[in-house]
């Protein structure tokens, strides 16, 4: 019992201390944050005046004038607002200032949510030493997160080494974020086959194979149409209905047989995909698959085949109130719901 | 024969003794350990400072949103909140408010404000709820809905928001409340990072008293000047930075708070959304969620992440503060009965160990166990019949440990997060901190016996909920 009584005297006595320390450090800082909220204004000034005057020396003095945190920090802000020329000369000072060694050591040193701030102003600094940097937190660091980031930082700087490779350092932890969604996006059209051969493999996480499909189609166009026809019966629900998603993008001779097909697809996301592909690309001869699906047990897929029939015009239009008007059914009430869509009468 | 029923009374007395202590004893662990867990949690992932960073990082894959806006007889702050709302920074969202019958002229303030007019959306009749008698659109935006419906209570109007609403993520939110601008895009960050297994995500509320207001927005940030919304604030900070954090931590999160949380639209679905009349809809949610996804077998993350904020007014009276915790402590009991095959249930692993323990000895013992020390340890001292051991064992688990655990909690704020503007405002919090431990826990804890007697007595009245207003007008 006594223990309980000591322990608890300690315990509080300490975090009472801890919390003083607190207060004095916070009392400290708060002088020094004012400090560098002035020299965050002399810099920010400075960058100003050299966008007029190209007086590269003088914003170099400014630079090296204040602390390396501000420096690093407001001008990575100042130089996502810039484009061009003007953006290549403040780089060109950042680096005879060496900022850009700065930010490396950081992406080695900080704390999480800084390591993956660094990859990001390394890509925006683009250094030679960046690339190294990068490649090495791609490699080695502790958190999936800033792999992902280095990743994308290095996708930027052209340097991303093979997708295969790059994937298998991010983990497989890791090939679950919307963020890889981010890297697909930004991949150069050079190295598009590459994310056709990764939605290709079948042993790679179909999250991944669905991304990588769905940035060929936004990026890709009809050059993909062949590959994308192929993997539509894919027999991974996730990558077969990013294939339709991307069908009906890009558009297909055989687009109608893999539409009907894939429209009694046992899986709800794939028939909803299919549906919505099929009004996209206004394929009338359709029309008969759709209203079936209007009887769907999920309301997912009658809504998508509801839409489609109506992006087909007339004939979609007069199925669906035909629909709307026969005897009370799922269809009926699907039907009769989206053709009163819209502001009330 | 007097001298056996003494040692009997002593016997009695010397038990009773332990199982106060002992359940004193469990709880203190339970929060030191939680202490730990948050500490670590906070250090692994530290909090990224600029929200135009995030937008920069997430803004081209952050998922759709609907924000699910429950209002009754709201009209005095509906429009301020809305608007408020419309501005919040995030790519992809729309805002339902939901009228839940209200007497007031709130849809009627709505419909001049926003120039709504009669609309038809299909929509799944996934959940049950009371009939709705309109759906309304803005032609000044296309990110406003408002569903007009007849009363049902708070869980009855999500659930209908949930059937309206098309984003694939959405996020209840009190219409009385404020969101910090970024705080969906802080919100969406675990859903990005990994969205198959993340179906629930919670984030910090904030107590607004004090701090100054305009239009909609927490413009200066200030403690309040009354004493008992600034207990509330440590309080708050025990809560959210604490406990939420360390049961996050270790995936046993069994509230997502109801003022402010994120969720799956399919897996709230597939649970049967909030269960109506209850006391604590949030907390019947996430128990549900867990029950759900362990049943089938699926992985999954509940997350509470501390930098989305979302503010809220406090209570500033003991009346108003009163019916509030009792309210919570019915809700935690029936969750506990309604869910109790959970408890301890291998099939349920950490969530009907670690979960469901931790609300049976917090929330079903352990006001039970305190307000019972507070009688019979000192009585039991003054009689002789226990030594000073156990008074002060007992003392040192109420008050003692209690200014640790609330100073802790506020250690782990400042060493992470600084959210509290000035190094005054610490002094005054740690102060708070120490204080509130000297009658204002008792208080609490006699609020959430009453809570526990009004249970027992299938007293199922939320009581009148007085608010002073964000803004400063009393409705």
């Amino acid at each position: 019992m006594w223990m309980i009584w000591d322990l608890s005297l300690l315990l509080s006595a300490l975090s009472l201390l801890i919390m003083l320390f607190l207060i004095a450090r916070r009392v400290l800082q708060e002088r020094s944050d004012n400090a560098a909220a002035d020299q965050r204004r002399q810099l920010l000034t400075a960058l100003i005046a050299f966008t007029e005057n190209r007086d590269r020396e003088a914003l170099k003095a400014v630079v090296l004038g204040v602390p390396a945190s501000v420096a690093i920090h407001a001008g990575f802000e100042f130089i996502s607002l810039l484009r061009g020329e003007e953006r290549n000369e403040v780089l060109v000072a950042f680096h005879e200032c060496g900022l850009p060694a700065l930010v490396g050591r950081l992406l080695e040193r900080g704390n999480v949510a800084e390591r993956i701030h660094a990859a990001e102003m390394l890509a925006a600094l683009g250094s030679e030493d960046a690339t190294a940097s990068l490649l090495a937190a791609l490699d080695h660091d502790r958190s999936r997160d800033v792999r992902i980031a280095a990743a994308i930082a290095l996708c930027d700087l052209g340097s991303l080494p093979l997708l295969g490779t790059a994937l298998d350092k991010i983990g497989v932890a890791g090939q679950r974020s919307r963020r890889l969604i981010d890297l697909f996006r930004r991949f150069p059209r050079s190295r598009f086959n590459e994310l056709a051969v990764h939605a290709s493999r079948a042993d790679a996480v179909p999250f991944v194979r669905a991304a990588a499909i769905d940035a060929l189609a936004r990026t890709g166009g009809f050059g993909f149409a062949d590959f994308f026809a192929g993997l539509a019966r894919n027999d991974s629900p996730e990558v077969a209905a990013a294939a339709l998603r991307a069908l009906g993008l890009t558009g297909h001779g055989a687009a109608p047989a893999i539409l009907a097909v894939a429209m009694t697809n046992a899986d709800w996301d794939v028939r909803t995909a299919a549906a919505d592909a099929a009004g996209r690309l206004g394929l009338s001869e359709l029309a008969a698959p759709l209203s079936m699906l209007m009887d769907d047990e999920f309301w997912t897929v009658r809504y998508a085949a509801a839409n489609a029939l109506r992006s087909l015009g007339n004939p979609g239009e007069r199925l669906l109130r035909e629909m709307a008007g026969s005897e009370v059914s799922r269809s009926q009430r699907t039907a009769s719901l989206v053709l009163a869509e819209g502001p009330a009468a | 024969m007097i001298a056996d029923w003494s040692h009997e009374i002593v016997l009695a007395a010397t038990i009773l003794s332990w199982f106060i202590i002992g359940a004193g004893l469990a709880q203190t662990t339970i929060y030191l350990l939680q202490l730990i867990f948050a500490g670590y949690a906070l250090s692994k992932r530290p909090p990224v400072a600029r929200s135009a960073l995030l937008w920069h990082r997430y803004g081209d894959v952050a998922p759709p949103i609907a924000l699910l806006v429950p209002a009754y007889n709201e009209a005095l702050n509906v429009v301020e909140s809305v608007h408020s709302m419309l501005a919040l920074e995030y790519p992809n969202f729309e805002v339902v408010v939901i009228n839940d019958g209200s007497k007031d002229d709130t849809l009627q303030r709505l419909i001049e404000a926003f120039k709504l007019t009669k609309f038809h959306r299909p929509y799944e009749e996934a959940l049950a709820h009371m009939p709705i008698r309109g759906l309304y659109s803005s032609p000044m935006t296309e990110r406003l809905f408002v569903v007009d419906k007849e009363n049902g209570g708070k869980a009855d109007a999500q659930n209908a928001g949930i059937n309206v609403c098309r984003a694939p993520l959405f996020c209840v939110i009190d219409g009385d409340s404020i969101l910090e601008p970024d705080a969906l895009m802080r919100a969406a960050q675990p859903f990005i990072d990994d969205p198959e297994r993340t179906i629930a995500v919670g984030g910090t509320i904030r107590i607004a008293n004090g701090s100054k207001i305009e239009a909609g927005r927490v413009r200066e940030i200030h403690l309040p000047r009354r004493l008992l919304p600034l207990f509330q604030v440590v309080e708050y900070l025990r809560a959210f930075l604490m406990a939420r954090l360390a049961w996050s931590s270790i995936n046993t999160l069994m509230l997502v708070s109801g003022a402010f949380g994120m969720f799956r639209r399919a897996e709230v679905v597939a649970v049967g959304g909030f269960t109506k009349g209850s006391m604590g809809e949030d907390l019947d949610l996430v128990i549900k969620l867990h029950r759900h996804m362990r049943d089938t077998r699926r992985k999954y993350r509940i997350q509470f992440i501390p930098e989305p904020v979302c503010w809220t007014e406090a209570p500033e009276t003991l009346s108003v503060l009163a019916r509030q915790r009792s309210r919570w402590q019915r809700g935690a009991l029936e969750c506990f009965f309604r869910y109790r095959a959970m408890l301890f249930n291998p099939r349920y692993g950490r969530v009907g160990f670690l979960g469901f323990g931790h609300i049976l000895i917090v929330d079903v013992l352990g006001p039970v166990a305190e307000v019972l020390g507070y009688i019979l340890i000192p009585a039991f001292w003054l009689l002789g019949i226990l030594s000073a051991e156990y008074l002060l064992a007992f003392t040192a688990l109420i008050f003692t440990y209690g200014v640790c655990v609330s100073v802790c909690s506020l250690i782990l704020e400042e060493a992470e997060l600084q959210r509290f503007p000035r190094a005054r405002d610490l002094a005054v919090l740690t102060a708070a901190a120490v204080i509130e431990n000297f009658g204002y826990r008792q208080l609490n804890n006699f609020w959430r016996v009453k809570g526990w007697w009004q249970y027992l007595r299938g007293n199922q009245g939320w009581g009148e909920m007085t608010r002073t207003g964000l803004g400063g007008v009393k409705k």
